[in-house]
């Protein structure tokens, strides 16, 4: 079926289209914060590798948990594909004033999280602010007590480019799979290229 | 599984269950993308979009109170200057966080970027996009939010001819690449995605060449009959489908697991249906007969009602369409002379309509948006809802597209 809907598509000559369905959106600037277990925490440190991070906070009672909830399934789906030494996690917090390191070690052990595979960041509430301003991400009070934002997740290439965002009806373990490999298949060529 | 991870995943889950419940049945204000951020109370503002009638004057975003409890009910606040004029300001759409207005402009490609979160009842213009220059493409169309990005129809390419197209930008404003129609579908109009099946609808209608044409003079052979399927994560045509004349408006049905939905055809006087197999291979088929010029189509958040504004023959019609093989008229509205866009509130019990459809095909200048009440049985006008668009300061303006707050 699968090669049939590639055929059909390959024959129909509706649109053009670009070679890669995962368009180059950006490349973010790289950035500097502290990790769970208090060390500093440079983004760039991770090139070489495929990137999903999201941005929570630990006492969200809202899209928060299911967002976590969601990376966990996908970080499985990948380890199951042999693919978690090639990609890495983060979850970079909301709510600063609150999230310190040690309630982020607490948060990750709820969800069993693996910190070598998946890394949860805090830091001062103006470099918190300066990395939500440069993602396009936002939280500001909301008349409940919680925090308002949007529930994005966001993948990185090798390179560090911004190349896919999700909301949580699109991120899909399985989806997120192929994407990964989609980006490394083509981070392997372009290193083979003399 | 350690038993704290457990009852973890378990919330989780719940968690996780009820935030996808909610966003399985929130995407009432159908015209929405489903990846906007829903409304969790009843409207406070309706922004619409405004074409100064005589192309004098600055177009515009009028803000409306639509709060019941207010004093101001009913009243424009607010009209916030767009700095030009003889844009045809046309459809536009939130961003995917809801903090953003983006609106479309027909004649000028201009793209504007409204920031309405920081001060809903004084929406501030944050940048104008010249979209030519940025795609190659012109007649900017429905903004389609997506995760972090808008997805923009167009209905023309070069000289205002075809092929038309579809490009993405980043929220911010930055172009990111763009998708060229070819083949026998050239034409360009709407544009709706269906995440859970991984499928996009983007529909045809005619070039900026033609449509600046007095309606009179408009070249009926360049209107487009297509539907093109794609598939959405790959930004892929899988197949051309055929409908009547000008299919436009494209609405997934939101009845649960549902595989099909429905585009006026406005030259065709009709609704069509197109409907997916189980192997998502789809086909086209006329579901009902309208009125004269369908031109805007809604739904009811449970999907079993669509409404359709009949532009030449002054009514809005509510169909059943709970049974596919057999759609029934439900009810009638008469909003007044050429109803054109519906905005169907996330309760489905109040429809805001506007009369303006292109400076070029309005043959009344009596622009105004009023208010249809759906219930039980059907549709009614609100009397006490009339706000006029023909005595501001500027003069009489054209109101089209609406988004609320």
């Amino acid at each position: 079926m699968f090669a049939m809907g590639l055929l059909v598509a390959l024959l129909n000559p509706a649109a053009k289209t670009e070679d890669s369905r995962l368009a180059v959106i950006r490349t973010p600037a790289d950035f500097t914060l502290t990790a769970e277990d208090g060390k500093p925490f440079q983004l760039s440190s991770l090139r070489g590798k495929v990137v999903l991070v999201s941005f929570v906070f630990t006492t969200c009672n809202g899209t928060c948990p299911a967002t976590t909830h969601r990376m966990v399934l996908a970080a499985e789906t990948l380890a199951k594909a042999g693919l978690s030494d090639k990609v890495h996690l983060l979850s970079i917090t909301l709510d600063p004033a609150r999230d310190k390191p040690a309630v982020l070690r607490d948060y990750m052990r709820l969800y069993d999280i693996d910190p070598k595979h998946w890394t949860f960041l805090t830091g001062s509430q103006e470099q918190i602010d300066k990395v939500l301003s440069d993602w396009g991400m936002w939280a500001r009070p909301a008349a409940n007590g919680q925090l308002d934002h949007p529930s994005r997740v966001f993948l990185l290439d090798p390179r560090g480019r911004l190349r896919e965002i999700y909301d949580l009806q699109f991120f899909r373990p399985p989806w997120v799979r192929e994407d990964v490999q989609l980006l490394l298949k083509k981070a392997g060529k372009r290193t083979a290229q003399p | 599984m350690t038993s704290i991870r457990c009852w973890t995943v378990i919330a989780g889950m719940l968690v996780l269950t009820a935030s996808l419940l909610g966003l399985a049945t929130a995407p009432a204000e159908t015209c929405l993308s489903p990846f906007v951020k829903r409304l969790d109370r009843p409207e406070k503002y309706l922004y619409v979009f405004c074409v100064d009638a005589d192309a004098k004057d600055n177009d515009f975003l009028a803000v409306i109170d639509v709060d019941a409890s207010s004093t101001k009910y009913g009243q424009i606040l607010y009209q916030l200057d767009l700095g030009s004029a003889g844009n045809e300001t046309h459809h536009f759409g939130f961003t995917d966080d809801r903090t953003h207005i983006w609106g479309c402009s027909l004649f000028s490609n201009r793209l504007f970027v409204i920031n309405v979160a920081d001060d809903p009842a004084k929406p501030k213009l944050v940048k104008s996009i010249d979209s030519f220059k940025e795609t190659g493409f012109t007649g900017p169309h429905s903004p389609y939010a997506l995760p972090g990005r808008m997805l923009i129809s167009f209905l023309g390419g070069k000289d205002g001819g075809i092929p038309a197209g579809i490009a993405e930008f980043a929220n911010d404003g930055r172009f990111i690449r763009k998708f060229e129609f070819g083949g026998e579908a050239p034409y360009g109009y709407d544009v709706a995605i269906n995440p859970d099946l991984n499928r996009m609808v983007t529909s045809s209608f005619t070039p900026p060449r033609n449509y600046r044409k007095p309606l009179a003079k408009m070249d009926l052979k360049q209107f487009g009959d297509k539907l093109l399927i794609w598939d959405f994560r790959d930004r892929k045509v899988l197949q051309t489908l055929t409908t009547a004349a000008s299919p436009l408006e494209c609405r997934w049905s939101l009845k649960k697991d549902a595989k099909h939905g429905y585009v006026n055809c406005a030259l065709a006087d009709s609704i069509w249906v197109w409907e997916g197999d189980a192997e998502n291979h789809y086909t086209t088929r006329k579901l009902c007969d309208t009125g004269k010029l369908p031109v805007d189509l809604s739904q009811s958040p449970d999907g079993r009602f669509l409404f359709v504004s009949c532009f030449a023959s002054d009514e809005v019609q509510q169909w059943d369409v709970s049974d596919l093989k057999n759609p029934k008229l439900f009810s009638t509205a008469k909003p007044g002379v050429e109803p054109n866009m519906l905005h169907l509130t996330g309760d489905g019990q109040r429809m805001y309509v506007t009369n303006s459809l292109l400076s070029t095909m309005d043959r009344s200048q009596d622009f105004w948006v009023r208010l249809i009440r759906v219930g039980p049985d059907g549709m009614k006008m609100d009397p006490k809802f009339n706000v006029d668009l023909t005595k501001l300061k500027t003069g009489p303006a054209r109101g089209h597209d609406m988004l609320l707050y």
